[in-house]
């Protein structure tokens, strides 16, 4: 588990305690659900930061 | 009445658009109040357009089907001279200078704007109870919530006052509202309509359509919003077509894929049973039904939440500096996003390019989609938790379970009603297509709404 507290500080972030215990749970799930996807990643793979649905004029 | 019955109408003289939407104006009169559909009306200006809507009818300038037709727009499409709020505190005092690319070719086409609609604040989320406007309220029963971030465009059109609103989605949130208020909903293709002047959430992840009475209704509008726009960097130059379904249209040679994982899983058993009923009906109706399994949706909704986590807070950091003008849900996705690193944002995009591969392949052995739009029913306003399958689901998760992840593909959905529940509350299909296939979406939606697949439209009480 991240530990969420200690990296909402280091990033500077001046959230309220109660805040930032609210965020963690969804944001543990969410890590379960996408870090296991990341693995299986290879180099090739490039992001597609624009959908390309069709070829540019 | 459809967009098309109020079109002959108003052609025949046996209406004017003043009388059209001065019937509008009286609805929203009666119903905004219980509904908080709007955020701000503009009634002078309705009726100002509208006169010369008939004007130029009488004239013999005929702008096409939504020339005089009363519609309305979410509260995040810029209005020249109008308040753009997008549902938040942030923007309540923004007076937007210029039209959105929806206005414009709206008003082009002869639409008569009645207002601003409610949503979720800054559209991000699905319940619509805006903390700074009001909670939007479900038509079909006051207590629900009407769904969302479009939660004001589908009260709008269920409850009759408007014949099409314009809502947006970004991860449901047009056929979220749709299916929960019984109305029809369209996500075009992404780059299929312009977004130039609305307010954004996700920049790789929204999309503008139109919530209506009719399928036929919905083409209606995308034949008027559709088409390339430069100032929308994600606008495509693809040539648009006539998106109306033929009067007769069929379902017959068109392959329907039944995914046989995820999309039936843990899902209310009224909702279950009717979209199941649906997709009898149109093998009945001549379709051919394939059982297919659709790639990992988990993976798509996972990956489509850490890209829109990153967007949306990109979008909205400069103003976090003011904690108090968000919502404590909105404000905790916000501050969730900034938490995600730049690490995790690209590697979500390099997932994306291998899930829409991975799903076009799919279009090889079907021609669409058939699933529920929504695992549930409109929840209680409200309710956080919603009880699916035998567990408990926080409510945002699980209504958009099924819609988010066709937001990362950008592929077309379209969601029509198919059925209420034992609690009088509506049901939504959902049909996904191809890319740039909303000619197809349509005909299909519109072929199972001539074979009997719907609702009987809400009745005021």
């Amino acid at each position: 588990m991240k530990n969420w507290k200690a990296i909402v500080e280091a990033s500077g972030l001046d959230l309220p305690a109660r805040d930032v215990d609210r965020i963690i749970q969804p944001l543990e799930a969410l890590e379960a659900a996408f870090r296991p996807l990341v693995r299986n990643l290879s180099p090739d793979v490039e992001p597609a930061f624009r959908l390309q649905l069709e070829d540019p004029e | 009445m459809s967009i098309g019955e109020a079109a002959a109408a108003l052609r025949a003289r046996q209406v004017s658009a003043v009388e059209l939407t001065e019937a509008a104006i009286g609805r929203i009169d009666r119903l905004n109040e219980r509904l908080k559909a709007f955020i701000t009306v503009t009634a002078e200006y309705a009726r100002h357009r509208a006169r010369q809507a008939d004007e130029e009818l009488a004239a013999g300038r005929d702008r096409g089907p939504l020339h005089g037709i009363p519609m309305a727009v979410k509260d995040l499409f810029d209005m020249q001279g109008v308040r753009t709020t997008g549902g938040s505190r942030v923007f309540r005092g923004s007076v937007a200078d210029r039209n959105s690319a929806v206005v414009e070719r709206l008003e082009t086409a002869g639409a008569v704007l009645l207002g601003k609609l409610n949503m979720h604040e800054l559209a991000y989320g699905i319940t619509s109870a805006n903390p700074h406007f009001g909670a939007v309220s479900n038509p079909w029963n006051a207590a629900h919530s009407p769904g969302g971030s479009s939660g004001g465009s589908g009260a709008a059109v269920a409850a009759n006052i408007v014949y099409a609103a314009m809502g947006s989605d970004t991860g449901g949130s047009i056929r979220i509202p749709a299916a929960f208020c019984g109305t029809v909903g369209l996500k075009p293709t992404y780059g299929r309509v312009s977004r130039y002047g609305s307010l954004p959430l996700g920049y790789t992840l929204d999309h503008m359509g139109p919530l209506t009475r009719s399928v036929r209704d919905a083409a209606l509008v995308l034949n008027a919003i559709a088409g390339f726009d430069e100032r929308d960097p994600a606008s495509s130059r693809r040539p648009v077509v006539d998106y109306v379904p033929d009067e007769g249209c069929s379902l017959r040679g068109v392959r329907i894929g039944f995914p046989e994982n995820f999309y039936f899983d843990c899902l209310d058993l009224d909702v279950e049973s009717a979209v199941r009923g649906a997709i009898a009906r149109a093998e009945s109706l001549g379709a051919e039904i394939k059982q297919v399994k659709v790639p990992d949706i988990a993976a798509l909704n996972a990956v489509a939440r850490v890209i829109l986590l990153c967007e949306a807070s990109a979008v909205y950091d400069p103003y976090l500096s003011d904690r108090s003008q968000f919502g404590p849900d909105v404000l905790a996705l916000l501050d969730q996003g900034r938490l995600v690193p730049a690490v995790d944002y690209i590697n979500a995009q390099r997932l994306r390019r291998q899930l829409v591969a991975q799903f076009a392949k799919l279009w090889q052995s079907v021609d669409c989609l058939l699933c529920p739009t929504t695992p549930n029913t409109a929840p209680r306003i409200g309710d956080t938790k919603v009880r699916l399958g035998g567990r408990d689901e926080d409510v945002r998760l699980a209504t958009t379970r099924l819609v988010r992840g066709i937001n990362l593909l950008g592929f077309p959905a379209l969601s029509i009603p198919c059925g209420l529940s034992t609690t009088g509350l509506p049901i939504g299909l959902q049909i996904v297509g191809p890319a740039f296939e909303e000619a197809l979406v349509l005909r299909v939606g519109a072929s199972l709404e001539d074979g009997g697949v719907g609702i009987s439209p809400w009745i005021e009480p």
